[in-house]
């Protein structure tokens, strides 16, 4: 990835807008391609993270730190591209709200954690790019030892960008 | 093993479940009176069940709820149950993954298996979201991700995983959808189970699921050839159904393959794009461009898929040519859009009216010099058109055949050399060596000329030099 002035920060990342719609958020984030070629960057939601302590919400774009586990079916990412020295804008919808398997209750205990957004004080969004779009990788040997979701594999680099949540969002 | 639905627990309330409609899934799956629950205890109920029907997901439910399976982890016989959750609202994992428009069967913490670390509990956790609107891959199509999925069948299938991690016997389980991994294949299989005989018990014929194909998305209505999507102005035509066929199943299936069409794919997308975004304010472009560009790529390819199959001689290839032109009139117009579709590849003055400068200098500076994008599609749309002309001139098979096999020839020992072949083993090397051969090194001839090359290139690497001191009686060399 040495041509078209391809480095790893050829997009960048900015949040355009934060609006609360029903009970979600909606999060509107413009990216900015420096680089002289099309990057391909996943604009759906593949991981949403808390971390009480930090008071930090984590939307990624993003399937690394993904597990495998058994599903219903696995979604492949939705993938579009911003044109060279162009830019590309799209939204994401944040539940208002984000259950957990508890880890502090009692060894066995089934019981859960609940977080809402007006408990955050910042968002970071993070966006997984690469400059070709996603393909399957279809040798014979090709999945049977890799860990990671093949759009984590395809990921080369992830456009970052962080605020603070508007006051008027908090509780 | 015991089922229980859980209907209230701690750090949420009874609202945030659907225990009702996972008691109707139950209910569904089981078609049969004998299905019910005990009253709640401790924020859950167990389901009880006395089949009176026969049936394959009859006989796995009974089994899930009326056996106690007590599978040794690795520290010794444990009882595990299984706790269904439905419906819950915002159910994230720790890895963040959301379990909106899905389902999981998580195995007891310390199982050591697959979603283990994102359980907290010794029980296996049957969580999926009611309000679903997953899409699949139907059985019988190349793929077409246009099945829905009842919430029944997203709970049958998280029961069959369920039924493999309390036996202990969970198969193997990859990253890739495409194919489907060994647990999600059985877990396919025996959602088709339930479908069949949802169907049958509605007099319909059963819809059922690709089990090769984990792949789904929501909603049903992905990776496409850019350029041809474009000009066939759908993502699903036939068109790019075909060049995706060829991508996935003739190009990218060994490494040689594979790593020829990273580069492929680098150059192509360095491109089109851009490309696509010029031909959308020109419109009328789109036309000569499938004509001119798009459909001889297709047709070529399909030949050499076939000629991959078996030996062809140049009247079969010639055969094959003839008969994928059977109207006359629309090969004509083919050529005359083929020497259109050539004037902007080879183009070297400035723009005109039918191809504005931009689209050009885009063309000239990143597709023309890339050797990837030449032998690709460059020069195959050339060799298509020579045989074109030489079929609409009047030519017979024979005639058109020795004209494709002319052109194909030189193009294949052209094949671009990787800097891969450079970091093969002896046996990988022959492996891919072999692959050449039967894809596209059909005669002593190209072999030998593509041989040169490697030489040339990486004469001086050991397997390499092996691989071309092969003899008839050694891997490597042809028979």
């Amino acid at each position: 990835m040495s041509d078209e002035n391809v480095r790893p920060d050829s997009i960048e990342a900015s949040i355009r807008s934060i609006e609360r719609k029903e009970d979600d958020l909606v999060v509107v984030v413009r990216l900015s391609n420096t680089a002289s070629r099309a990057l391909h960057y996943i604009c759906d939601v593949r991981a949403t993270r808390y971390d009480p302590e930090t008071k930090t919400l984590t939307v990624a774009m993003s399937d690394e730190g993904r597990q495998v586990i058994p599903g219903a079916m696995s979604k492949l990412p939705e993938i579009r591209y911003v044109d060279p020295n162009g830019e590309a804008e799209f939204r994401v919808r944040v539940p208002e709200k984000m259950v957990k398997l508890s880890r502090s209750a009692p060894p066995g205990e089934l019981a859960f954690e609940t977080h809402r957004l007006s408990e955050a004080e910042s968002l970071v969004v993070e966006v997984g790019w690469s400059d070709v779009p996603y393909y399957k990788d279809t040798r014979e040997r090709a999945a049977t030892k890799e860990a990671r979701l093949p759009a984590a594999r395809w990921e080369q680099h992830k456009a970052r960008t962080r605020t603070r949540m508007p006051p008027g969002e908090k509780g | 093993m015991t089922i229980f639905i859980l209907n209230d627990a701690a750090g949420i309330g009874s609202n945030d479940l659907d225990p009702l409609q996972a008691f109707v899934d139950l209910v569904i799956i089981a078609n049969d009176d004998g299905i019910g629950l005990d009253d709640p205890v401790a924020g859950m109920q167990r389901v009880t069940y006395a089949p009176t029907l026969a049936g394959v997901p009859q006989t796995r439910l009974d089994a899930l709820v009326n056996t106690v399976f007590t599978p040794d982890y690795g520290s010794g016989p444990q009882t595990v149950d299984v706790i269904v959750i439905a419906g819950l609202s915002g159910f994230t994992l720790d890895d963040g993954t959301s379990f909106a428009n899905n389902g999981t069967a998580l195995a007891p913490a310390s199982s050591g298996l697959p979603g283990a670390p994102l359980n907290t509990t010794e029980s296996c956790l049957v969580i999926y979201d009611t309000q679903q609107n997953i899409c699949v891959a139907r059985a019988g199509t190349d793929g077409d991700i246009d099945l829905p999925i009842s919430n029944p069948v997203v709970l049958y299938h998280e029961f069959s995983h369920a039924f493999r991690i309390v036996n202990n016997n969970l198969l193997a389980l990859t990253s890739e959808c495409d194919p489907a991994s060994p647990e999600e294949n059985a877990a396919i299989v025996e959602e088709n189970d339930l479908r069949t005989q949802i169907a049958n018990r509605q007099s319909v014929t059963p819809e059922l699921r690709d089990p090769n194909i984990h792949c789904g998305q929501v909603g049903c209505d992905s990776g496409c050839c850019i350029i041809a999507t474009l000009a066939s102005r759908s993502l699903s035509s036939r068109e790019v159904q075909g060049l995706r066929a060829v991508r996935d199943h003739f190009v990218r299936s060994t490494e040689i393959g594979h790593d020829f069409f990273e580069r492929f794919f680098r150059d192509y997308y360095s491109f089109s794009p851009q490309v696509c975004t010029l031909l959308a304010g020109e419109r009328r472009l789109a036309e000569p461009l499938l004509e001119g560009f798009v459909q001889p790529l297709l047709i070529f390819w399909d030949l050499m898929i076939e000629r991959s199959r078996g030996e062809m001689t140049p009247l079969d290839l010639g055969r094959a040519f003839v008969a994928r032109h059977a109207d006359r009139i629309g090969a004509e117009g083919r050529l005359a859009a083929l020497h259109l579709v050539s004037r902007y590849w080879q183009a070297e003055g400035p723009g005109d009216d039918e191809a504005p400068a931009e689209l050009l200098g885009l063309l000239r500076e990143r597709a023309w010099p890339r050797e990837h994008i030449q032998w690709a599609l460059i020069v195959p749309v050339r060799i298509y058109a020579r045989a074109l002309a030489v079929y609409l001139a009047g030519g017979d098979a024979e005639t058109i055949g020795r004209e494709l096999a002319g052109g194909l020839e030189p193009w294949a020992a052209e094949f671009p050399i990787s800097d891969l072949w450079a970091r093969l083993s002896g046996e990988q090397a022959a492996r891919e060596l072999d692959m050449c051969r039967r894809v596209l090194l059909r005669s002593e001839d190209v072999e030998q000329r593509f041989l040169r090359r490697l030489a040339e290139r990486y004469g001086d690497i050991t397997a390499i030099r092996a691989l071309l001191r092969g003899t008839p009686s050694q891997p490597g060399a042809r028979p």
